[in-house]
């Protein structure tokens, strides 16, 4: 098969199929042309146990006709049946009710500098050169299952599951407008997950993983070992009354609690009225401790990326600022509909500021003293009109700054404007291997159900 | 509806001696086992928002995947070109699971319609195709629903009111040359309304989702929506958060039918039991819950969102008894693990699209009526919950936990229910809750709401259950 990126001629196929929707009646047209290679190997308890391979190609068409919008995608990637394709949905825009607010992004505010689709240092030519065997030597290197006798303490290794993937990913977006935007990224995973058996022979699982742009980063080495280790510290919950804790989040898990507060600040959510955020921008609605940057534009680092889903060039800017909310994710369209000026669609690399006073996991739980450490969500929602919440965990007692004890079948329950307002400490250990970099995490008096 | 043989070949450009030859590619390594996969799915979108079908789209998605089995190791790969070359190439990646041949028989038992479709499987007649209709005629549908809404109630600020539909085609193959063919459709609407009243907001959602053609999109439908939608807003408004902890939990019928998907099903699909990484991995035959208790998963409910003519690996759909008179009986198979454990496949090798090797996944899971009534089992609960609707629910395999976010309930005081509550998540042990069930009503409902399960990849389900009282539950609260 032939490697996932795009082709000159993949690439010439979208040029005429924007030159052709013009041609048959749309004033504005944008198009996305994406494809992508996955490799994957699974293991299981020692062995391989799976491999797949994945090509996909995709062309993405948002017309705008006659004041009408549509989005429409193919991944039958002939000229002729997408010709035929785009006269149909044109033929579909123009029965779809007028919006004036549907427009292509201003030109000036569109990306200038992705041309090549390597500017962020994304792409790692490793990639081309592993072979089936080198990926199956991946998948097997860091697998804990062949050590088990040496890692069961006072536990059975039950099952082990890993996956080794790597991937290409690579995109042209073009609008009739000039826009010529391309963005090329690699990425390699690894992921763990054991389950373990105490004495009684009660099941606790856990998952350890790791992601990099590129293969030399990739953290290989113990990661089944930690999900093992992660698995088996769970033995022996003990139940504790329900009340008020201070509330320590891992930096694995913590980027739950921020998710919320982003989607508050999506333009959608904020036009529906189905915001708890609503009427923020400029206000100060959470502690001071709390800043939340967007770094879209680092080279090298997981997530970055030059320009929106409508080819907007993305830039650096504060989210909230010390407690103050400084943007709404406002794309043309919503943008139009409320009234504001256009930023960006969505937050892309959302770094949430250390509030200096520990770097690590460990000194953070020194400074607290007492409470819960949660290392991981078990299910749970929260209401974006009213940002209340309540979400299932597991993790540790905390006392004196230790883990004492694990705790599951546990719930905390709030809402973000008061949690948020309760920000203790954030500490400087957020992983790099995902898009939202957020630390340990610390609030005072939450509500725990048990 | 289902097309005639031929129309499937013409579709994908195929026929049976290249279908025989790409199934022997794949085998040239020394697989053991081998399917293909044909899909060709068309998606259509409309999208009311602000008074308006301002949004809609078509989708088009095509391609085989190719499926080799070395024992109990798969290799998958997929193309999006039936292009002789491309098709081929996959068939080769996929037989890279074999790292010497292998001589076992994965799949068990021959299907009893080996290389025809069963005759009486059509549980999803189309009276009108999605794609015989222009997509301009759906426009009154959403207009009417939304007018409908908002005459019912002076508080409505905003409706976001979507449809979606599909119809997929497949064919599948396999190496012991049984052929399959399906059309597949799916209509789904589903409603999002916010309210404002003295400064606050809230909001309410609801959906439709049934395999079925344009008949679905019925006044009927609209007024039963919209009075879904708006029903319980004033308790909305006033609900609380309940003090948390461990209380007696009466599930009411239809939607509470998430319990079952999480907390049982998921541990009951035969790909965890295989693996030792189920609760449920060591009670086959044994007592798991009150007698007179009976857990299936069905796939042959007509119209529903969950049925299949043939699962994704060519095996009829069925109803499948898990738990009957309080025993565990079977797990959900796909032919792997109906292999490993030497009984026929169930019909739950279930795939999100061409994409994907399939899994053992549920289709409508639910829970026969019991004999008790509904109003008896609140009248038996001095203090405790009763909750009916829900958003999103967890499992974790290993331990058996289990949460689902409940959107709406009530306080049940002296018997009686009080107090509405929302927002809140209930925590539970899958085993432990099974066993703690201390009644179950007379009144099985199947949710119509479009379900969707996200494990490892998404496919429709449904769930349904009738009124149940548990034990105890952990409620999350104040």
């Amino acid at each position: 098969m032939e490697l996932a990126l795009l082709t000159q001629e993949e690439m010439g196929l979208a040029r005429h199929c924007l030159d052709y929707a013009r041609e048959q009646g749309a004033q504005q047209v944008r198009i996305t042309l994406t494809k992508s290679l996955l490799n994957l190997v699974g293991v299981l308890n020692g062995e391989v146990d799976k491999v797949s391979h994945a090509l996909d190609r995709s062309l993405q068409l948002q017309l705008f006709v006659n004041g009408r919008f549509g989005t429409f995608s193919s991944n039958r990637l002939e000229k002729e049946g997408l010709e035929s394709f785009i006269r149909e949905a044109i033929g579909t825009v123009r029965m779809l009710q007028e919006d004036s607010y549907r427009k292509l992004p201003g030109a000036q505010r569109t990306v200038k500098n992705a041309r090549s689709g390597r500017e962020l240092d994304l792409y790692d030519e490793a990639i081309e050169q592993l072979s089936a065997e080198e990926r199956r030597k991946l998948a097997l290197r860091s697998m804990a299952w062949p050590h088990k006798d040496q890692l069961e303490n006072g536990f059975t290794l039950i099952a082990e599951e890993g996956e080794y993937s790597d991937s290409v990913f690579d995109s042209l977006t073009l609008d009739s407008q000039g826009l010529e935007a391309r963005h090329s990224e690699t990425s390699f995973e690894i992921g763990y997950e054991s389950t373990v058996a105490d004495p009684e022979g009660n099941h606790f699982s856990s998952y350890w993983w790791d992601a990099a742009p590129r293969l030399k980063d990739l953290q290989l080495e113990g990661c089944a070992a930690r999900a093992c280790e992660r698995a088996a510290a769970q033995i022996g919950p003990l139940d504790i009354p329900g009340g008020t804790y201070t509330l320590i989040v891992d930096s694995e898990c913590a980027g739950k609690l921020v998710t919320p507060l982003l989607n508050a600040l999506g333009g959608y959510s904020l036009q529906q009225k189905n915001s708890f955020l609503s009427g923020s921008l400029g206000q100060k609605r959470f502690s001071p401790k709390l800043t939340l940057l967007d770094l879209p534009c680092t080279p090298g680092e997981t997530g970055c990326r030059l320009f929106d889903s409508e080819g907007v060039a993305t830039r650096e800017m504060p989210i909230i600022q010390e407690g103050v909310v400084k943007t709404y994710f406002l794309n043309t369209y919503i943008s139009g509909k409320m009234g504001l000026e256009p930023t960006v669609e969505d937050a892309t690399r959302v770094k949430l500021m250390s509030t200096g006073e520990c770097a690590t996991q460990e000194e953070l739980l020194k400074k607290v003293g007492d409470g819960i450490l949660v290392t991981g969500f078990n299910g749970g929602n929260s209401n974006p009109a009213t940002g209340n919440f309540s979400y299932g965990i597991e993790g540790f007692v905390i006392k004196n700054g230790q883990r004492v004890h694990p705790v599951r079948e546990m719930l905390i329950t709030g809402d973000f404007l008061s949690l948020w307002s309760h920000l203790l400490y954030a500490a400087d250990d957020a992983r790099l291997c995902m898009s939202k970099l957020i630390p340990t995490l610390a609030f005072a008096d939450v509500s725990f159900s048990a | 509806m289902i097309e005639a043989k031929s129309y499937y070949f013409d579709t994908f450009q195929v026929d049976t001696p290249t279908l025989e030859r790409l199934v022997a590619e794949a085998l040239g390594s020394g697989g053991s086992y081998c399917d293909l996969f044909f899909e060709n799915t068309t998606y259509g979108s409309l999208l009311l928002r602000d008074g308006a079908v301002t949004s809609g789209g078509n989708h088009v998605d095509f391609g085989v995947g190719v499926r080799v089995l070395a024992g109990e190791k798969t290799g998958y790969a997929y193309s999006e070109s039936t292009a002789w070359p491309d098709m081929l190439a996959c068939a080769r990646a996929a037989a890279q699971i074999c790292d010497k041949p292998v001589d076992v028989n994965p799949y068990g038992t021959r299907n009893p319609s080996r290389g025809e479709p069963n005759p009486h499987a059509d549980r999803y007649p189309v009276q009108q195709s999605w794609r015989a209709v222009s997509m301009e005629r759906h426009l009154p549908f959403l207009q009417q629903l939304e007018a409908d809404i908002r005459s019912r109630d002076s508080r409505i600020v905003k409706v976001i009111a979507n449809l979606a539909f599909q119809v997929s085609d497949i064919l599948m193959y396999n190496s012991a040359r049984e052929l399959k063919w399906d059309t597949r459709p799916m209509g789904s609407i589903s409603v999002s309304v916010v309210f404002q009243e003295k400064g606050r907001t809230e909001n309410k959602s609801t959906s439709r989702s049934l395999r079925c053609g344009v008949e679905m999109l019925t006044p009927a439908l609209a007024q039963e929506m919209a009075q879904e939608v708006v029903k319980g807003i004033d308790d909305r408004f006033a609900a609380i958060r309940p003090k948390g902890g461990q209380m007696p939990v009466v599930m009411g019928a239809g939607a509470s039918g998430i319990l079952l998907h999480e907390a049982m099903g998921h541990a009951f699909e035969a790909d965890f039991n295989r693996k030792g990484t189920s609760i449920f991995h060591d009670k086959m035959g044994q007592q798991i819950c009150p007698k007179s208790i009976n857990i299936l998963d069905d796939g042959t409910l007509p119209g529903n969102r969950g049925s299949v003519n043939f699962d994704d690996e060519g095996v009829p759909g069925q109803k499948t008894y898990m738990v009957e008179d309080g025993v565990l009986t079977s797990y959900l198979h796909d032919r792997i693990s109906a292999a490993h454990y030497g009984v026929r496949p169930t019909g739950n090798g279930r795939r999100e699209s061409f994409r994907y090797a399939p899994l053992p996944r549920m289709r409508a899971t639910y829970m026969e009526s019991g004999s008790a009534k509904a109003e008896d089992l609140i009248a038996s609960v001095p203090n405790g919950l009763f909750v009916d609707e829900f958003s999103n629910g967890q499992v974790q395999i290993g331990e058996g936990d289990f949460t689902f976010y409940v959107k709406s309930g009530y306080l049940i005081e002296n018997g009686r229910l009080t107090a509405p509550v929302k927002d809140i998540n209930i925590i539970g042990n899958g085993p432990e809750a099974l066993a703690d069930i201390r009644g179950v009503a007379d009144d099985l409902t199947i949710d119509p709401g479009a379900w969707t399960c996200g494990k490892e990849q998404s496919v429709p389900v449904s769930c349904g259950i009738p009124t149940v009282l548990i034990g105890h539950l952990t409620v999350g609260g104040e």
